[in-house]
């Protein structure tokens, strides 16, 4: 019995440190400033997505406040960005918006990241009529419920992989069989089913299409039933952690494929440090890279990519991803939209967005009926010599893609 | 055919990894009847630490095993001296608080260490493979089960010839009569949980060949070595080996089911935990002991 104190000082201890990865901010203000909320994987396993979430966003905050704010209106207002970590959970990504906009009063949501949590979110989004950018949620799902007030700037998830297929398509010797490897959430199947129905409708023949649970630590038995399979063409629609356990599985077997693509993965640098030399040739689906040649239609902001990732670079010391460069374009939408409307009223901000039309850095930033930024073309980057390059689609490329590729070990 | 040779191969090789980190888990579960949710984060330590050597002096990550293994030794060893041994008759409840903040502690640790970034250990044996009449194996996953199979046997023949391993032994049999023989029973407790966090140690090692790093990779294998616990038998050796052997081949072979009844199109790829744990239903079923567990008082 006397051990009870010490007991309950070690556990208050122990919970008062666990819980200070939450972070305590300022409360949101009023008055001057456009308070916006974002609840975001900082822990969990999202976490590395969510990082770069973050720095896309406050990447445009910090512009914004050093020239002089936004002006809405006849009124400039600072921009202010409160976040709460998620721990990459989709129930408590939907609690913390709630909290952040019944506590914190928060003027509008900028989206967490990944698509499961930001499906949670559209719905408090929806209820409580704020709205909500988002640019790391790409499954159609979130956009097939009627919600009024989420928009994303992301291609979506059935597009993903499209490139690649028609990069590897158009090769010669051209990718005639293709295998689908997939983990269980919702992305990442939508990415898969709509990567078969490219195939399908393009002549392309899947010969394996499987998914594994999201949390796997192994997958050696997928990877050998699909070397049974005998693809021109393996692709991969998952996120990082599970791409690196694919890439090295694959390799692990010996499996000899024309070429190898990915969803998440190849683009975070993360990839390439990880596993070297066994990273070249492989390909990635890419919502934006620093070789698309958009130039912007509204000022406000830097209008080319180039721009964007030199200004970028200085600050983070590392060149932007794609992930850094949609949700700074999820920013941007707010920018353009706030200004339109003329107004920081939900109701007639959310009207703005739906009209919203305006080509950006990113490139284009327009929504269909559903919220979603059908209108984006995807790229496709590929590992040259431990270097990420734009490939596809030709217009854009910055080199030609190695294909088919080497076999393994000697890449 | 040859497919079934091979998920049984890639079963094997991935129980015995999990034979491993089941290990550690099964011993203060078993022995001081202890849920120790901060596992994982243990595994996640030795992964990072593992990472840490491989990047700054190159080392071998098969080298840094005994590394790793002393290091959480004393991490573990201290935690059950320092806060665990406080609580470590209360109910359960109590243990299970004090290790889950443990482990979110862990890891928010190494968050602050290493980033969120993801992390890989690419030796240059890497994606070294063999094949034998078809199959293919890896080297590395080769070694690491030759490795999982030399622990578990050290940990069989320590347990049941040493002295101490006798005193660990009785202190979980009766630890009242362990206490007036003279073991020291707040010693030995101390000795098994800092055994136990060595052992996921050396399981972090051995996953960080073929697994990527985060600050949160424990957490699959946390839930996973509990299953494997049970299936095997709590507190028992040969359990977790047999117990991560026969989960391993089962979500190998799960991967491969693919039957269409009607229209209906199912697929065991994607429900392998799921397999498992049915599986896991049936022997609780027929043997409640797990599968190598005897019963106890």
């Amino acid at each position: 019995m006397q051990h009870r104190p010490l007991l309950i000082g070690a556990l208050a201890l122990t919970m008062a440190l666990a819980s200070s990865g939450a972070g305590v901010q300022p409360a949101a203000a009023a008055g001057d400033t456009i308070v916006f909320g974002s609840p975001i994987s900082l822990t969990g396993n999202l976490t590395k997505e969510g990082h770069l979430t973050q720095e896309g966003y406050d990447f445009w905050k910090n512009y914004v406040n050093a020239h002089g704010g936004l002006k809405v209106g006849n009124k400039s207002y600072k921009v202010e960005i409160k976040y709460y970590d998620d721990e990459s959970k989709n129930d408590t990504s939907a609690q913390l918006a709630e909290r952040l906009i019944d506590q914190d009063h928060v003027n509008f949501l900028l989206g967490p990241y990944g698509s499961g949590t930001s499906f949670t979110v559209a719905a408090i989004a929806e209820r409580k009529k704020i709205p909500m950018v988002e640019g790391n949620g790409a499954a159609e799902r979130i956009f097939n419920q009627g919600f009024k007030y989420t928009f994303g700037v992301l291609a979506p998830a059935k597009r993903y992989l499209e490139g690649v297929l028609d990069m590897a398509h158009s090769q010669k010797p051209a990718a005639q069989t293709v295998a689908i490897t997939a983990a269980s959430d919702a992305f990442s199947q939508e990415v898969a089913q709509g990567a078969a129905a490219w195939a399908n409708a393009h002549g392309m023949k899947v010969v394996y299409n499987n998914k594994y649970p999201d949390t796997a630590t192994d997958v050696s038995s997928v990877i050998s039933a699909l070397k049974q399979a005998n693809p021109d063409l393996i692709v991969n629609a998952g996120h990082v952690q599970d791409a690196l356990l694919v890439q090295k599985g694959l390799k692990e077997q010996n499996v000899p494929a024309k070429a190898y693509g990915y969803t998440v993965g190849p683009d975070t640098p993360d990839f390439v440090n990880s596993l070297g030399k066994d990273a070249n040739e492989v390909f990635g689906a890419a919502q934006w890279s620093t070789a698309v040649k958009y130039r912007a239609d509204h000022p406000g902001f830097y209008n080319t990519a180039k721009d964007y990732a030199k200004a970028f670079e200085a600050v983070y010391h590392h060149a932007p991803d794609y992930h850094n460069a949609e949700s700074t374009a999820a920013c941007l939408a707010f920018q353009y939209a706030l200004q339109s409307a003329g107004s920081i009223e939900p109701q007639k901000v959310r009207d703005a967005l739906a009209k919203l039309d305006v080509t950006t850095f990113y490139g284009i930033l327009k929504f269909d009926e559903r919220g979603l930024n059908v209108y984006k073309p995807m790229v496709v980057n590929q590992i040259q010599n431990g270097k990420l390059v734009t490939v596809w689609p030709r217009g854009l490329a910055e080199a030609s893609a190695q294909y088919p590729a080497r076999p393994w070990g000697k890449r | 055919m040859q497919l079934l040779g091979q998920d049984l191969v890639n079963g094997i090789l991935a129980g015995g990894i999990l034979a491993v980190v089941a290990l550690g888990f099964s011993l203060v579960w078993g022995i001081m009847n202890i849920i120790n949710l901060a596992h994982g984060a243990y595994i996640m330590l030795g992964a990072y630490l593992t990472y840490q050597l491989f990047q700054t002096f190159h080392l071998d990550p098969f080298l840094s095993l005994p590394v790793s293994f002393a290091a959480l030794f004393v991490l573990g060893y201290l935690v059950q001296r320092l806060l665990i041994n406080w609580v470590a008759r209360a109910p359960v409840l109590t243990t299970f608080l004090l290790t889950f903040g443990l482990s979110l502690l862990l890891v928010n640790v190494a968050l602050l260490i290493w980033t969120g970034d993801t992390r890989g250990v690419t030796t240059s044996y890497s994606g070294a493979n063999f094949s034998i009449v078809g199959i293919t194996i890896p080297w590395a996953k080769l070694y690491t089960l030759l490795v999982a199979l030399a622990i578990t046997g050290v940990m069989h023949v320590w347990l049941t010839r040493t002295k101490t391993g006798r005193a660990i032994r009785a202190t979980s049999m009766d630890i009242g009569a362990a206490q007036l023989s003279g073991v020291r029973t707040a010693q030995i407790y101390a000795i098994v949980y800092g055994l136990s966090a060595g052992l996921a140690g050396v399981a972090g090692t051995l996953i960080s060949l073929s697994y990527a790093l985060t600050p949160t990779m424990g957490d699959p294998f946390l839930i996973k070595a509990f299953v494997v616990c049970v299936l095997g038998g709590l507190g028992s050796v040969q359990g977790a080996l047999i117990g991560g052997i026969v989960y391993g081949i089962v979500e190998a072979f799960a991967t491969q089911i693919d039957v269409t009844i009607g229209t209906q199109h199912i697929s065991g790829s994607g429900l392998q935990d799921a397999i498992a744990l049915v599986v896991l239903l049936i022997v609780l079923i027929v043997r409640p002991t797990g599968i190598a567990g005897k019963a106890t008082a």
